[in-house]
């Protein structure tokens, strides 16, 4: 039933996130012509047009993060905790696959958003700093040279494969939470009968406020300094070995966060469903 | 077995005793009133039998099991909300029911939507709050489930649209299902009737048959439920 979910969430987010994305891309087209026209001699009210496209795009940029941020609160607000909650709450499915859904959806977009966000400014650069595309890569170094410095400093490639990896890993999880820690704070506001909304709010700030203070009591016991870790950063492989346990310790801290609040928003759900 | 089980059911918020010890069963093949005035506890009662309210104390059974994934796929539930997506059209929702629940005969939806001349490609924001409900009705009559739950689905529409939904209820639903319906508008779905449930003040006052009333009280459901709820 969770493809099913997903298939549904992706076609009632594709409405708003795609022509966002077809609103950037041809801003940046605009743009780009605009940044061109304004470097050639155009009088001054042409000068205020292009200016505003190029502005627009700016603006269409931010709004486009915005969005996926906004969608990923909305579509669980209206979707499971009013009027449509009736729909989705009997359907036969699983509580966690319903937060599933929704998670996984917005996770997707927002990898959807950082990546056409990154391509349009990218390819903006390459075009406005009249760099072809063979110039641009040339900039960077080939995988041969990029393998001669490692072994310069006797560094493993796995190591650095393993670092990439727990750094996406990261990334995922800190997405995970990012969603949970708005969907546990709505779960449980809602789970009362009155000023949902406020103590939704409330829940939220309660909930960055307690995690916040157990991650920094949990880190100031274990980083503060690096003799106490018994980690010394005087060759490179010792430095990578930091950097592995380091990311490999925030990614635990993150996890621990993230199923916390898992289970908040489950049982929120689940036993204080409470739908006006 | 009762389709429909409560044992000692008691609900509360805060200070509020919505349900109060209820004990009652619901075969298949009825059609049952849940008859009583507002906020008596009729909403309360549907919404813990479909999952969406958790019981304080006591129980609620369907077929034999606690709310949850497996009743949901047999209980086929009418809120007495608006709850469809606005942004989605009577095809699309169609699209849903047919994925999400196995018993969803799509040909009968379509076949009642061409009859009450809906388009199938309107968006659900596009319509009128009659259309509306006749969709939301429609997809829930389109289920062969056991038990369909209709939480006053005659409550405000026009006499004739109350005529079609009653009417569909009865020429739709599956015969060996059991049909609850929450209303307090007792005149107009007593001909369908085959039972009542009176509830006042989150307690079950009387489950009986719409035939023993008659004939033992010599009187309507209608008349007998004013004399029971007078003010």
């Amino acid at each position: 039933m969770l493809g099913k979910l997903l298939k549904h969430e992706f076609r009632a987010t594709g409405r708003t996130m795609l022509p966002v994305y077809g609103a950037v891309v041809v801003l940046a087209v605009l743009a780009n012509v605009s940044i061109r026209m304004l470097s050639g001699n155009v009088g001054p009210l042409l000068s205020i047009f292009f200016g505003l496209i190029v502005a627009a795009f700016g603006i269409c940029v931010v709004a486009a993060g915005v969005m996926t941020l906004v969608l990923m609160v909305k579509r669980f607000y209206t979707n499971y905790l009013k009027d449509e909650g009736y729909l989705m709450h009997t359907l036969p499915v699983s509580v966690h696959g319903l937060v599933w859904s929704k998670m996984i959806v917005s996770i997707v977009w927002f990898a959807a958003t950082f990546a056409v966000i990154g391509l349009v400014l990218l390819l903006t650069a390459i075009i406005q700093t009249d760099t072809s595309l063979a110039q641009f890569f040339a900039g960077f170094p080939s995988w041969a040279e990029i393998r001669e410095g490692l072994d310069q400093y006797g560094i493993r490639l796995g190591d650095l494969w393993f670092i990439g990896f727990e750094a996406l890993l990261c990334v995922i999880v800190g997405s995970l939470f990012t969603c949970l820690h708005f969907y546990a704070a709505m779960s449980l506001g809602h789970m009362f009968a009155k000023d949902k909304i406020l103590l939704s709010i409330v829940f939220f700030v309660a909930i960055s406020f307690v995690l916040s203070m157990a991650t920094t009591g949990y880190s100031a016991g274990r980083f503060y300094s690096l003799e106490s870790m018994d980690v010394t950063l005087d060759t490179a492989q010792e430095a990578i070995r930091f950097a592995k346990a380091m990311l490999g310790e925030m990614l635990l801290v993150e996890a621990v966060q993230t199923a916390v609040l898992y289970v908040a928003t489950v049982l929120g759900l689940k036993r204080g469903l409470n739908l006006a | 077995m009762a389709i429909l089980e409560c044992k000692d059911l008691s609900k509360r918020f805060g200070k509020i005793q919505a349900l109060d010890s209820i004990n009652l069963k619901i075969e298949p093949g009825r059609v049952v009133g849940l008859l009583g005035p507002n906020g008596s506890g009729k909403t309360t009662l549907i919404k813990l039998a479909n999952g969406l309210l958790t019981p304080t104390s006591g129980e609620i059974l369907i077929d034999g099991k606690a709310p949850g994934k497996e009743t949901k796929a047999i209980v086929s539930y009418l809120s007495d909300k608006e709850y469809l997506p606005e942004w989605m059209s009577a095809k699309q929702l169609m699209d849903f029911f047919t994925d999400f629940y196995a018993d969803f005969d799509r040909e009968r939806a379509k076949e009642m939507l061409t009859r009450l001349g809906i388009d199938e490609t309107m968006r659900i924001k596009q319509m009128s709050k009659g259309t509306r409900e006749k969709v939301q009705l429609i997809l829930v009559m389109s289920r062969q489930a056991k038990l369909y739950l209709l939480d006053e689905p005659i409550g405000g529409v026009d006499p004739a649209t109350r005529d079609y939904i009653l009417d569909t209820i009865i020429r739709n639903y599956n015969p060996s299902a059991a049909v609850v319906i929450s209303t307090h508008l007792i005149a107009d779905v007593e001909q369908v009737l085959d039972d009542v449930i009176f509830i006042q003040n989150g307690h079950v006052t009387l489950q009986s048959s719409v035939d023993e009333i008659r004939e033992e009280k010599g009187k309507s459901v209608d008349a007998y439920f004013r004399e029971v709820f007078k003010c």
